[in-house]
């Protein structure tokens, strides 16, 4: 894969994963609006303590990183991942979801504690690498679905939360912030690839 | 047999966490060679885990647990060299990646370390221990696997686990029967993954 970013590298080396997750049977619910309401409130659910994870991994991160810059970007990024949690907060209330008593599954545990393991106890660039898949993920199957998002799809919003050009450069970030603070190593390999496979788990899970 | 109120509020998860089809096997002899290799690189990966947990634990806990503690990473690294032993011995190659389960119960482990008071640690490595033992020492220690039975169902061994019970006792929290809980689910887990790969 040469001359390719790293971020474009890894993108390119987790293909199978990604498609797994576009034909995933809870993404083509969200885009043909056939996924049952049951399985989208546990998905936001689990979405929202994966969420709280995630803004704690980019702090842990920042804790890390030496470069201001870098440190500027994973400052933008907790702010942004707390107004998604802000989102996620009315979202939940409108599909009568308790946040507060979420009990995750295995899967979103599994997900979790391997993001928070890594922030805490490994590198930089393995945490980015750990995160970032998340976004790329997310505004790739956006783009895929953009299509889908039709006025009696109850699942538009989301469609258009992740194919939004917002989020598209939010993703283009973290590559570029990946390609600063990581190398091209076994490590860094490994925490991408094993966090598509949790998003993977992540989809399966909600679907009970 | 060591009791403690995390083990009765644990409810089916027990029985759950400390039986299995492997084990059953392994004590009747008729455990499939594959499944004792797979099992073998497992758990030393997961004794790798533990190592780095127990070490982040005994950095938290207060003094009058040292002894406990840093006697069980002792204990630890010797059992590390045991596996390695026993890998060369077999041909068995510990340099595998780590199975799904194994994965997700050092991850939780290592996570829980850094992120979770001590009384919580107690807790987590009272089950990881207590649970080994059981399983094991409701084996009769013959056939095959005779060896792996007595090393975990030793009274050297239940003594050490009777001393981590005293200290999460000692220390109660109000989060230690829901991280015991989840050790029990990752035992289950894991031995589920030894069995059916």
């Amino acid at each position: 894969m040469g001359g390719l970013r790293l971020d474009e590298a890894l993108w390119a080396a987790n293909q199978d994963l990604a498609r797994a997750c576009l034909e995933h049977r809870f993404v083509r619910g969200l885009a043909d609006g056939s996924l049952a309401a049951e399985a989208f409130r546990r998905y936001v659910a689990q979405d929202a303590f994966f969420l709280r994870a995630f803004v704690k991994a980019y702090a842990a991160a920042l804790a890390r990183a030496d470069d201001r810059e870098v440190a500027a970007e994973l400052d933008a990024f907790i702010g942004g991942a707390l107004e998604e949690l802000k989102l996620h907060r009315a979202c939940a209330a409108e599909l009568d979801i308790d946040l507060e008593r979420v009990a995750p599954g295995p899967a979103c545990r599994a997900y979790t504690d391997f993001l928070l393991r890594v922030a805490w106890h490994a590198a930089l660039s393995e945490t980015v690498a750990a995160m970032a898949p998340c976004m790329r993920l997310y505004a790739w199957l956006g783009a895929r679905l953009a299509g889908s998002a039709r006025p009696e799809n109850p699942y538009r919003r989301w469609i258009e939360t992740y194919s939004s050009a917002q989020f598209q450069q939010l993703a283009d970030r973290m590559g570029a912030l990946l390609n600063r603070v990581a190398g091209d190593i076994a490590e860094v390999r490994d925490c991408y690839r094993y966090a598509m496979q949790c998003e993977l788990d992540f989809f399966s899970e909600a679907l009970g | 047999m060591v009791d403690a109120q995390l083990i009765r509020d644990a409810g089916p998860l027990w029985k759950e966490a400390t039986s299995s089809p492997f084990l059953e096997a392994a004590a009747a002899g008729t455990l499939p060679a594959q499944a004792f290799r797979r099992w073998l690189a497992q758990d030393y990966l997961f004794a790798r885990g533990l190592v780095v947990f127990q070490s982040l634990a005994a950095a938290k806990v207060p003094r009058d647990c040292h002894k406990t503690l840093l006697g069980g990473l002792v204990a630890l690294d010797n059992e590390l060299d045991w596996f390695e032993a026993h890998a060369r011995r077999l041909g068995i190659a510990l340099d595998v990646p780590p199975h799904r389960a194994c994965r997700r119960y050092t991850d939780f482990l290592i996570r829980s370390a850094h992120t979770e008071p001590f009384p919580v640690l107690l807790a987590v490595l009272f089950g990881v221990e207590v649970s080994y033992l059981a399983a094991w020492s409701a084996l009769r220690p013959t056939g095959p696997y005779a060896e792996f039975i007595a090393r975990w169902s030793s009274p050297a061994f239940a003594d050490y686990v009777t001393a981590l019970g005293g200290h999460a006792e000692r220390y109660p929290h109000p989060s230690q029967q829901e991280y015991f809980n989840l050790v029990l689910q990752h035992e289950r887990d894991f031995w589920g993954m030894a069995w059916e790969g």
